[in-house]
């Protein structure tokens, strides 16, 4: 399964009833920390489930990716606007 | 609710893809936007706000940045949109089972049986409303009426976030005066027709004798006089009563129009591909390929071909829709192109009986089955690797959230 941009670490709260909240994550060693989730989806590509989360650090917005079947975080390519 | 005998309401998201782009960057909000596709640029959806400046849906860029030039354009996507369609349609259901999806964007629910369980419909509509809201920050505008036509008509009198009803006992009312043009399923050429017997509104067709509808319309002049009357009894119709499908098809605007026969071949690969994969997916195979084409000057044609034993091989889909390809004048640039098999069969997979064919079918499920489990197209047809998109980019009106009418949009 490709997402095009790089595994990023996140820090996220996984909350009663399947609910995840990003909180902070890292791009280029800075910690970016999550003011806003503006709108969540879920993709489904194969028998992979994406978790697409678009967040706001108050400068920029961003699109995090969770792939849980890999476990890991992919920040997609470039801000999504500045 | 008195006298009703049903209660349907028709749920329009507002500016959908719009209102979608806006919540998920909330610099856009409150902004004239415009939802564009990748390489051809025509707006798929704009924002209110863009609207109020003259742009509309099917303009192209050009077209779209004259009527309102600070127009911020926005590349659509596609699976958001659908997944969003589909946890909304989910919200619906826990309200009646009684949905149907009538696009990506639109929806029937016959709430006839759920108004005990939630007290109304004006209820209903509020709760839909407010979790819409709430969960994805979207509005839409709600018709509740005694059948489909007139909650379809509601719902698209006060827009954005709007709630109309309209009783019984108002419908004849609310048509009299009301252009025929309003009416779902009235379009332009059914208008004109109309308007040369003067017929221009609903209180005139439906006054108008049906006798001379249906000798000008054939069955459906009387169809067309009950609509004048706001008469409508067709039903909400649930997934799992849908009729079976009579067709599987995809279809692909070229990213540029594309002269000459051998530089066809690997989208027509392509195309016939996603027909044979969602088909084998499904268990469904076709008798007749058709093949359309449309040229650059927006001419349309299509031919079919019909086999003599039912197909869902991409490979014999493509043979099939090569030879129908080869029947036409292709010196002319070609836009789009599109694959269909009908005359279908609904049953399980075969193996055959030769072993060539048995190789070929014992290949393509090996192929079927990592493209479940990695995506579609991870493996496919070499010549098909070097095509630019792959998949379907466009979310056609027959899209609908479950079964063989999802097609997995990019």
């Amino acid at each position: 399964m490709v997402v095009h941009g790089e595994q990023v670490r996140v820090a996220a709260v996984f909350e009663p009833g399947k609910r995840i909240r990003p909180v902070w994550f890292e791009r280029h060693r800075r910690q970016h920390k999550v003011l806003e989730t503006t709108y969540s989806w879920r993709d489904q590509v194969g028998d992979t489930t994406l978790l697409h989360f678009t967040v706001s650090d108050g400068e920029a917005l961003f699109e995090l990716v969770y792939n849980p079947h890999e476990g890991n975080w992919i920040l997609k390519d470039e801000p999504l606007a500045l | 609710m008195k006298n009703w005998s049903r209660v349907i309401m028709h749920i329009d998201m507002n500016a959908f893809f719009a209102s979608v782009e806006q919540q998920t960057d909330p610099e856009l909000r409150g902004k004239p936007i415009a939802v564009i596709g990748t390489g051809r640029t025509v707006v798929t959806t704009a924002s209110y706000e863009a609207r109020a400046f003259g742009v509309k849906t099917g303009m192209n860029t050009w077209q779209a940045r004259q009527a309102c030039p600070q127009l911020i354009f926005v590349v659509g996507d596609n699976r958001k949109y659908a997944d969003t369609s589909t946890r909304i349609v989910a919200m619906m259901r826990d309200y009646t089972p009684l949905v149907e999806v009538f696009s990506i964007d639109e929806a029937f629910l016959d709430i006839t049986g759920s108004l005990s369980l939630f007290g109304s419909a004006e209820r209903i509509a509020y709760l839909l409303k407010a979790r819409i809201r709430h969960e994805l920050g979207l509005t839409c505008s709600i018709g509740i009426a005694p059948n489909k036509l007139l909650a379809k008509l509601a719902s698209e009198m006060h827009k954005p976030d709007g709630l109309t009803i309209i009783a019984p006992d108002q419908v004849a009312s609310v048509l009299e005066h009301l252009p025929v043009k309003e009416l779902c399923g009235i379009g332009r050429n059914v208008e004109k027709r109309l308007a040369d017997f003067g017929i221009f509104t609903c209180g005139q067709l439906g006054r108008y004798p049906v006798e001379v509808l249906k000798r000008r319309f054939g069955i459906n002049g009387e169809r067309l006089s009950q609509m004048g009357r706001g008469s409508d009894d067709s039903p909400v119709i649930p997934p799992e009563e849908e009729q079976a499908v009579k067709s599987v098809g995809h279809s692909m605007t070229l990213a540029h129009d594309v002269t000459g026969r051998e530089g066809l071949l690997k989208y027509l690969l392509q195309l016939a591909e996603m027909v044979g994969s969602r088909a084998r997916r499904y268990g469904v195979t076709g008798k007749t390929v058709h093949l359309t084409l449309r040229y650059g000057d927006f001419t349309t044609v299509g031919r079919q071909q019909t086999r003599t034993s039912p197909t869902n091989q991409s490979e014999a889909i493509y043979q099939d829709a090569l030879a129908i390809l080869d029947t036409f004048d292709l010196s002319q640039p070609v836009r789009l192109l599109g694959v269909r098999i009908t005359n279908l069969t609904h049953h399980g997979d075969q193996l055959p009986l030769f072993e060539q064919e048995r190789k070929v079918a014992l290949a393509t499920a090996a192929m079927d089955e990592a493209n479940s489990r990695f995506g579609a197209f991870a493996v496919t047809y070499a010549s098909v690797l070097e095509t630019e998109e792959k998949g379907s980019h466009v979310i056609s009106p027959a899209w609908r959230p479950d079964g063989i009418r999802r097609v997995d949009v990019k």
